[in-house]
């Protein structure tokens, strides 16, 4: 007998199809959501069943609380999963989905606005023990206000949207001059993304490292820890590379830092799995970010240090099991690493790169996962968000991990659109990366210099001619190699992925 | 182009995709596909985008100078500038949204604005013209 009969995933791209394979395994049914573009998308595909919602703009669709709703009745689904991002920390999507008397995989809607408000959630751990960087959390958000706390707070400050996450509409404002504008910024892309453009502002700490915990809890008041994972490299305040455990962590960090996850969970009244986010100074501090009342897209490293199934337990503790482990019988083995597959061109201020998936080749062997959102003939639109897939590798020790990454990335194979492989690569060999010594502004720092667009060796081209001139004739079993240039005229390289 | 200096050397596909170069002894696994007049390419780790030069095309950046076009699709959610309007070289202009973040296109130079052809709302692709200048 299955926990659920059926689950209903809120979500599109890799989630999805990540939490479908566990319902599957656990013998529960699955039924997919998509808009318009996403007809034909992987996600849909790895379902057993799939409901239209909408149109591509996702407020009518992925956020749409009623749209989900009725899919999931129309679907006959006992259980939502949320995903990350899209409704997975929204309060009243949670309460709405329990008053259809669905079960929420995910905390109860008051503990999402709790601490979804990081106004709140600041006051709230500051007041339970938890250390927080010197701030401003407020209620008052008139640009006065604000404007005084920064000046007070000291140079340079960081804005941050009160409610949101993704990094969206955070800025760091390193004088006074700039702050009007910044805030501006800020409120409109928080406004734009969460409906809700009061800010937080914090002391900006240079080269900071990113540091979190993931916490489990059942409804019995059980809350467990799963260990830490750095997560330091990011771009635009996202995450690109994430690992654990922490090369920067001693035990006696590690355990100070854990602890310190859980009282926060405790703090929070806090069920099904979350994660706390940390900053960790260069001296060692570390201070309270925000909690992720949600999965976290980097879950799959902690799974596979720790060998549990994350989306496996959200889902008994949403049934009403309590936690079948205790905190002594966590053991971690090894070091895993995840590098983030994004449609997004390095060598152009990371924009964005819609396009079609011409063809994918996924990395496998020992000790490496590949999970994918995309097939070969997927398109990438521009109206979500631009992870394409992650990369994910475990090894006996963080030198392992690393040496099988620089491997599968080698292996991993995207054409049509343009991604980020390239630099993942130059991020698994840099010396830096290899030795631990990461922060977040790591890539601005060492990756910053956009690497002039290499042109393809002229025996590649000459093959790539040869390829495509088979696959045109399509008889032969082969093609001879002679004059490459007779037919093609000249050739200009237009970049790089 | 230095074709002679090339090794004798035969494709084999190997699936959709992908194919096999055999040169001599040596076997390699390569990635290429065709989209129009552009060739995919993945060799060696390295993903390539070989465009076929056509005669008369048009250089992909002309109004580099002349003012901004948008570089992808998206929605412009701010216009800051506005015919006549002075502007400095770095000066945000236009700002498109898109896959959730916000991307300012900047004045490419010092100049006076000429037309803006877009508002707020608004959907642009690559290549549309998003303001002129002077």
């Amino acid at each position: 007998m299955s926990l659920f009969r059926k689950v209903l995933i809120a979500n599109r791209g890799e989630i999805a199809v990540r939490v479908a394979r566990t319902c599957r395994a656990m013998g529960i049914r699955t039924a997919a959501v998509y808009s318009e573009p996403d007809a034909s998308a992987l996600h849909v595909r790895e379902a057993d069943e799939a409901h239209a919602i909408g149109p591509a703009e996702a407020a009518r669709s992925y956020l749409s609380i009623d749209a989900i709703v009725g899919a999931a009745r129309r679907a006959q689904a006992d259980a939502i999963h949320p995903g990350y991002g899209f409704l997975s920390q929204n309060g009243d999507f949670a309460d709405a989905v329990a008053a259809a008397g669905i079960a929420f995989i995910g905390p109860p809607g008051p503990v999402h606005r709790l601490m979804g408000d990081k106004k709140g959630a600041r006051r709230l751990m500051a007041s339970s023990g938890v250390p927080v960087l010197p701030g401003y959390d407020g209620d008052a958000q008139d640009e006065a206000t604000l404007t005084s706390q920064a000046g007070r707070i000291g140079w340079p400050v960081m804005i941050k949207p009160s409610r949101g996450g993704g990094g969206k509409g955070m800025r760091v404002v390193r004088q006074a001059s700039h702050f009007a504008d910044a805030l501006a910024a800020s409120r409109r892309e928080a406004r734009s993304a969460f409906g809700d453009d009061a800010m937080v502002l914090e002391r900006f700490v240079e080269r900071p490292r990113h540091v979190e915990v993931q916490v489990m809890a059942d409804g019995a008041g059980t809350v467990l820890h799963l260990l830490e994972r750095e997560c330091s490299i990011q771009r635009r305040h996202q995450k690109v590379v994430e690992e654990t455990p922490s090369p920067a962590l001693s035990d006696a960090q590690r355990r100070a830092l854990c602890e310190a996850g859980v009282a926060a969970a405790r703090a929070a009244g806090y069920v099904n799995a979350g994660t706390v986010e940390f900053l960790l100074d260069p001296e060692g501090r570390f201070y309270f970010l925000e909690m992720n009342t949600r999965l976290q897209v980097e879950h799959p490293v902690t799974e596979a240090v720790t060998g549990f199934d994350l989306v496996r337990m959200q889902i008994e503790v949403a049934a009403g099991r309590p936690l079948a482990i205790a905190q002594g019988d966590l053991v971690a083995r090894g070091h895993a690493l995840e590098m983030r597959l994004y449609a997004e061109d390095p060598d152009r201020d990371d924009l964005p790169s819609p396009g079609r998936v011409l063809h994918l080749a996924a990395p496998e062997g020992p000790g490496v996962r590949f999970d994918s959102g995309i097939a070969a003939g997927s398109e990438v639109t521009v109206f979500y968000d631009p992870l394409l897939a992650k990369v994910v590798t475990w090894g006996r020790d963080r030198t392992e991990s690393i040496q099988r990454m620089a491997v599968a990335l080698e292996r991993t194979v995207v054409l049509g659109v343009v991604t980020n492989l390239a630099r993942l690569r130059a991020i698994a060999a840099h010396p830096a990366f290899v030795a631990g010594e990461m922060h977040t502004a790591f890539l601005d720092e060492h990756l910053r210099e956009p690497k002039a667009p290499a042109d393809p060796p002229p025996l590649a081209r000459a093959a790539a001619q040869a390829a495509l001139r088979l696959s045109s004739t399509n008889g032969r079993a082969r093609a001879a190699s002679p004059d490459p240039w007779s037919s093609i005229g000249p050739w200009r390289l237009g970049g790089t992925s | 182009m230095t074709d002679e200096l090339l090794p004798p050397f035969t494709v084999e596909p190997a699936g959709p995709g992908t194919y096999v170069l055999v040169a001599g002894e040596e076997r390699r696994v390569f990635h290429c596909v065709r989209d129009g007049s552009t060739i995919h390419l993945f060799w060696e780790g390295v993903a390539y985008r070989i465009e076929e030069q056509r005669e008369g095309a048009r250089p992909a950046h002309r109004r580099d100078q002349d003012g901004l076009e948008a570089t992808m699709p998206g929605k412009v959610i701010a216009v800051k500038a506005s015919p006549g309007q002075a502007v400095s070289k770095g000066d945000e202009v236009i700002v498109v949204e898109a896959m959730k973040m916000e991307n300012a296109l900047r004045a490419p130079r010092d100049g006076t604005i000429k037309t803006v052809a877009v508002k707020v709302g608004d959907m642009v692709g690559p290549g549309t013209v998003l303001v002129e200048l002077e």
